[in-house]
Parts: C-alpha cells; structure tokens; sequence
C-alpha cells in the first residue's frame, strides 16, 4: 500500500498504517519467536516479509515501533496506547501475568453476576387473597413501584465506598521493628528503656520493660511518644498472636441497678485481668532470654534498668539514638 | 512476677524522673520593627544554633509552665495545684540562628518573655 509520507510502512509483523486511511492491516505472527524489539536487525530476522531499509526513492525507513515528537512541548505522534499496540508489549510475558491475574478477576465477577441472573425473580406473582368474592388470587407485582417520585434530583449521600478509620492502613516506622529497644519519652513511665514486642493493628506498638528491669508493664503505645535506638533484640522465639488490641482494652463493668448506685461512693479499683499477667509473665520470659543471649548482656541489663534523661550539655538533636 | 494479688514492683521502678524536655527560653513575639504579631512567639532553644539543627524540634509540643495564686486541679494529679501550663508547639525555623517558631493554644503572656519554656521530646520523629 502506498503512502503519500515519505515514511514508508514496513510491512513486517504487526503492523499498522500511520497514515488517515482507514483500514487496518493486521498480520498475525507467526514466525518471530522472540518478542518483537525495538532494532530493526532482530525484526528483519524472524520475520516473513523483509523490510526494505531503504524505500524506492532511496530515502530510509523508519522503525514503527519509534515515537518521536511532534511539537518541541513534548507532544508526541503516537500516544501511550498507540505505541503499545505498535511495538507489540502485548506479546511480552510481563504483560500477559498481569493479564491473567486481571482476567481471573474478571472471572469472579461474571461469577456473581451469572449467580444474580439466576436468582432474579418474575415481575409478577401470585397472590392469595381472602374473601369470597374478590377472586381467590391475584397477580400482583413482586416490586411495587415507588409511591413517590422526586421533582428535584436528591442530593447525593456520602459514598459507601469510603474506608471506615479502622480499615485504613497503619504505618510503622522502620526503625520501631519488634525487638528494639526504646525510649519512652511520655506518660507515665516516660524516661524507662524498654522493648518492643510487637506492632498492633491499632497502629500502637505492644511494648514491655520487662517489669523486672525498670517497673514497665506489657503496654500500649503511641509510635510518637517513643524514641527509637538502634539496640535490637531477638524476640523470633516467642508468639504473641493472642495479644492483639482487643486483649489489652479497657473492660468497662456492667451498670448496676440505679438504686444500688446512687449512694454507693466507693468506686471499684479495675484490677489486672489474670491472663494479662500471665502474658506479662510470658512475654517478659522471651524479652529476657533474649537479652541474655545478647552479645552484651550485662550491659543490656544495666541499660534497661536505667533511666534516659537529659543534662547539661545533652542536646538530642545531637544524640545517636 | 507471680500472680499473686500483692504485686511488689522492682527495685528499678524507683528512680526518680530526670529531664525529658528541652530548655528553651521565650525571647519575643514574632514582629517587624514596629509591629508584632502575639499569636507566634520566638524561642531560643538551648544548644541549637544553626536552622539545620532545629529540624529535630519541628512539630515538637512545648509547654510554659509557671505558678499562679489559685490552686486548680491539674489532669493526673487528685491534689489541687498551683502549677498551670500553656501548651503549644513549635511550627518552624525562625532565622539563621537556630531561633524557633511556636504557637501556643492561647497567645504567651508578655510577662513570659526571657522564662524558660519547656520543649518536649514528643511527637518523636525517630
């Protein structure tokens, strides 16, 4: 096919016209076995058809699968999917996994949608319907129509598809990994070292003293209120699937009846739940068998038992944590 | 640790408290020669002095705390207290020099101007 561009169009695989025509040629591949390259040495290789390099009036083809600008702005010939369909990407194995993994969700879909077809109920249906003379059934529509029909178009709701706060995804800093030792920079137990058992999904870390060291309970806490150093210990010995978020809430007691409530001042002391204890006592067994594997255990220990503090002359942006 | 319902805490639970938080002192409010805007104030912290080191303290909270007359009850504690606090936090560089911008949650009193104010280690960064 003659083009009135200078540029002639290789009739190699896959081609297609550049110019305003219409029609399409598409060739099918059959004798590359390589994916088709950007060169023009590899396409003349495998191909059925040779390219000419150079056209009759001796000027030199191009490549299709070249873009090239048309304005200095950076505007360029062919868009993106253009030039995919033209340098064939389709044919790259990168591209057809992903074209699997899209199609197998696919699959799904039409899966449910094939199911929801089936459950679709007939518009009208019979109903029964008392009374001697009104005619013992009656066909009477499975969805009624809506008794009122707005004028004005409703405004719209909030969509459902927002992600509720508790679904969104927490992030830890990299240098809070479970077994680093950290400083507590707030609360009560600010200024104790302590270690760090575990992320939560709450977004808070799960952190120990251990509670022989330096008084520090399994707790709660907030990634902002706590300096990492770069101590780490190794805590892979030890399993803390059952201490999530839910195990360390808050129990609030019943509500008594009111009577009994009114003059009764005293109020109760929340005590410490037994298997929080015991998880205490479990964690702090892995917290200290590692520390005692540590290459400087003893200084470990001393280290955790005492207390950060700022002094004289102690400027932080100056400390290596 | 035993689950005992007597609980004795460690030796290493009493020591004392040290210093958690940055001297800073309050040396004006932010202005131009001839007017100043007591909404930002300016704080020297101790030892910062170029604008590369005060990056640490960005977004830290700070706190004045000074004493008044009247006893009022002070969150965490049962006693009433004479010790009050004006929080804030410090928002940006300020100069060169290592000087800071902080605002507080209501404006500094002018009375503060050359008092320590205390900045905090939190929200930390590291």
């Amino acid at each position: 096919m003659s083009t009135p561009s200078t540029k002639a169009v290789p009739t190699g695989d896959k081609s297609k016209k550049t110019t305003t025509t219409t029609t399409v040629v598409k060739t099918t591949t059959t004798t590359t076995k390589q994916p088709q390259q950007k060169s023009l040495s590899t396409l003349a290789v495998g191909s059925k058809v040779k390219k000419p390099k150079t056209t009759a009036s001796g000027k030199k083809v191009v490549n299709s699968h070249s873009n090239r600008l048309l304005s200095n702005n950076g505007l360029m010939r062919f868009s993106r999917g253009r030039m995919f369909q033209r340098r064939a990407l389709y044919r790259i194995s990168k591209w057809k996994d992903e074209r699997a993994k899209l199609k197998g969700d696919k699959t799904k879909k039409t899966a449910g949608s094939i199911q929801k077809k089936k459950q679709r109920l007939s518009p009208l249906k019979k109903k029964s319907i008392g009374g001697e003379r009104n005619g013992k059934e009656r066909l009477v529509r499975t969805k009624r129509f809506p008794r009122y029909y707005p004028t004005e178009e409703r405004p719209k709701k909030f969509s459902v598809k927002r992600k509720k706060f508790s679904t969104h995804p927490r992030r830890f800093r990299s240098s809070l990994t479970p077994g680093t030792v950290v400083i507590l920079v707030a609360g009560k137990h600010a200024g104790k070292r302590v270690v760090v058992v575990k992320h939560l999904s709450s977004g808070l870390l799960l952190v120990t003293g251990p509670y022989k060291f330096n008084g520090a309970p399994l707790r709660r806490v907030n990634q902002i209120y706590v300096i990492a150093t770069s101590t780490k210990l190794d805590l892979s010995a030890g399993k803390f699937d059952e201490l999530d978020d839910k195990f360390f809430k808050r129990v609030r007691p019943a509500k008594k009846d009111a009577e009994k409530d009114i003059f009764d001042t005293k109020k109760e002391k929340p005590k410490l739940r037994e298997e929080r204890n015991q998880a205490q006592v479990n964690v702090d067994k892995v917290v200290v068998n590692a520390v005692k594997t540590h290459a400087d255990s003893r200084l470990l220990r001393r280290y955790l038992k005492s207390r950060f503090q700022l002094w004289n002359g102690v400027l932080p942006h100056k400390l290596q944590f | 640790m035993t689950s005992s319902k007597k609980v004795e805490k460690p030796q290493g639970a009493y020591i004392k408290k040290g210093r958690l938080y940055v001297k800073a002192v309050f040396t004006g409010f932010r202005r131009g020669k001839r007017n100043q805007h007591e909404n930002t104030a300016l704080l020297k912290l101790d030892g910062v002095n170029t604008r590369r080191e005060t990056n640490f303290y960005l977004g830290k909270r700070c706190a004045y705390v000074y004493k008044a007359k009247n006893k009022t009850l002070v969150p965490g504690q049962k006693r009433l207290n004479r010790v009050r606090i004006i929080w804030g936090k410090v928002t940006r560089a300020h100069g060169k020099s290592g000087g800071v911008r902080a605002k507080f949650r209501r404006n500094l009193p002018p009375k503060a101007i050359g008092r320590r104010i205390r900045v905090m280690l939190y929200p930390s960064r590291i």
